[in-house]
């Protein structure tokens, strides 16, 4: 299951927070003036979704961190996007501040146990300089930390091809935001440092260390451009074993499995987006890469949406994909010449590896949907979806069966309600 | 949809949707630009252009006057503006405006505190504050 397990370092902001709460509740107003005074909010949100998919040969899944998904394991699935989340908000004064963000929704446990999104306890130094300590979601790509508040967005979810290369989603550290302005240009830059451990599929892990990373959004009237670059050394036990097969083959295996295990392995993400939202229209783009020099392998994504606000109706249109720009495919090791029973075992470990690298998301994708604003607080929204993985990859799509072929299109249809309070 | 002071041709049609974005009389900001109003109300900036700090403080929500000022001021509709500020709350960068009851409170805060910036109907203003800018 996805649960952030390092404990150790959520410990101090979450201290931090209980002991804000109880100053909160015994201050005094010690300073004039709005946002002086301590104060709480309480405030979430939430979807209540439900997905279909023609394809039963895989699911269709918004998540890599997902149990299951719409198509194989049912045909109408919950899972994909619904989710409930709560936050508490905490001002001690102008200059301290904490956040306690916590989503319930399904993981990779097949449970919809909550785990604590942010957590972080805020220092205002200036007006424009905020130091934070804690746990924040990756400001990766446009929608990355707010991906999971369906309410700011158009569509039912975010185009899932940008998100399939990486399953870390926040970091436990510091960061800095700064805002500034050039001319009539006003900027949002955040530096942050930090890691994170995710707990797979039992009993897999991943760990993130040295993730640091630097986001900047700038705002010129209707037009936002947000910029992100994050590096990352990854570890994790997926295809330990086979990789242990591979090293009893002498130097040549040794060598292929040093190529493609994940083991603290440099990680980049890049991406750049582009939102203009004039009000009665908008129009969003967004490119972005990935690499490891692992089986995660190189990726290319890219997306484009466009929509129209006509009252509380916004239908919309998009087109994602996602390539791969590493091999997804490898010769192993040379299996002739070799004793039978050796190239047999050869052979298996060779089938896992490309079995594994066939899991590098290659996929285009079309969309087709409309927003339904029923209340200042609340959408409905329906979206269809084509959905192509392509090259023998099964794009974004997860827990596939052994009949599943790569290139049939999935027609996917969703239905949401988000809601903000 | 919005020009610098002072207040446009007496002439015009008494307008109950005409806006006045409003500083203390004590402070020194003497005009403002549709966009600059915009920016600290959305919270993407703290300061006035001179580097004073500025605090906005917003009528009720779902108050013609507020729907209007957001609709002229930042081409945002309520479910925007909750978007927006959803978007804010919950990636921890900020908190949305604290809110007065009316114009005549609006008006009085403001007055008190030149780091105050509000907006009220152009027929609620009086000597204690400083149009900044006349939102039509």
């Amino acid at each position: 299951m996805p649960q952030h397990t390092s404990g150790r370092l959520l410990s101090f902001p979450l201290l931090a927070f209980s002991m804000l709460l109880g100053a909160a509740a015994h201050a005094r107003d010690d300073a004039p003036g709005a946002g002086a005074e301590p104060a709480w909010s309480l405030s979430g949100f939430g979807t209540i979704g439900a997905v279909h998919s023609s394809e039963r040969k895989a699911d269709y899944t918004a998540s890599v961190l997902k149990a299951d998904g719409a198509g194989a394991t049912r045909s109408w699935s919950p899972n994909v996007d619904s989710r409930l989340g709560a936050q508490i908000d905490l001002s001690l004064n102008r200059r301290w501040s904490a956040v306690l963000q916590v989503v319930s929704e399904q993981g990779l446990d097949n449970s919809y146990r909550p785990r604590i999104e942010w957590a972080n306890v805020k220092y205002q130094a200036t007006p424009e300089l905020a130091l934070r300590f804690g746990r924040i979601a990756l400001p990766m790509f446009l929608t990355a930390d707010y991906r999971k508040v369906g309410y700011i967005y158009p569509w039912v979810r975010p185009p899932v091809e940008g998100y399939g290369a990486l399953p870390f989603t926040s970091s436990d550290g510091v960061d800095a935001s700064l805002r500034w302005s050039v001319g009539k240009v006003r900027n949002a830059s955040q530096l942050f440092y930090g890691r994170d451990d995710v707990d797979l599929v039992a009993p897999l892990h991943a760990y993130a260390r040295n993730i640091v990373g630097l986001s900047n959004t700038a705002d010129w009237g209707a037009l936002s451009v947000r910029a992100n670059v994050i590096s990352a050394e990854v570890t994790t036990d997926i295809g330990a074993a086979l990789f242990n097969g591979f090293k009893a083959f002498g130097a040549q295996g040794a060598s292929i499995a040093r190529r493609y295990e994940i083991d603290h392995k440099h990680a980049r993400v890049a991406s750049i987006g582009v939102n203009y939202d004039p009000g009665r229209w908008f129009l969003m783009a967004e490119a972005s890469r990935s690499r490891t020099d692992s089986l995660l392998g190189a990726t290319r994504s890219a997306y484009a949406s466009g929509g129209l606000r006509l009252g509380s109706f916004t239908p919309y249109l998009s087109v994602a994909r996602v390539r791969a720009t590493s091999p997804t495919h490898d010769a192993g090791l040379p299996v002739a010449g070799l004793p039978p029973a050796l190239a047999a075992q050869a052979a298996q470990l060779n089938g896992g590896l490309n079995l594994l690298l066939a899991t590098i998301p290659q996929q285009t994708s079309q969309a087709a949907g409309l927003r339904w604003d029923l209340a200042t607080n609340m959408a409905l929204k329906l979206q269809y979806d084509r959905v192509t993985p392509h090259h023998g990859s099964r794009g974004t799509l997860i827990n596939p069966t052994p009949a599943f072929r790569s290139g049939q299109t999935a027609q996917v249809a969703s239905v949401a309600l988000d809601f903000v309070y | 949809m919005a020009s610098g002071i002072p207040a446009g041709p007496a002439a015009a049609v008494k307008n109950e949707a005409d806006l006045v974005v409003i500083v203390s009389s004590r402070s020194p900001v003497s005009a403002l630009r549709p966009d600059q109003v915009a920016a600290i109300f959305l919270g993407q900036t703290a300061r006035f252009p001179d580097g004073l700090e500025a605090v906005p403080l917003d009528q009720p929500l779902g108050s013609k006057l507020r729907d209007e000022f957001y609709e002229r001021v930042a081409s945002k509709t309520p479910a925007l503006l909750k978007a927006h500020w959803s978007k804010m709350v919950f990636t921890g960068r900020g908190q949305p405006p604290v809110e007065a009851p009316d114009s005549a409170a609006v008006r009085r805060r403001v007055a008190e505190n030149p780091e105050l910036i509000g907006y009220i109907e152009r027929g609620a203003l009086d000597a204690s504050v400083r149009p900044v800018l006349m939102v039509r």
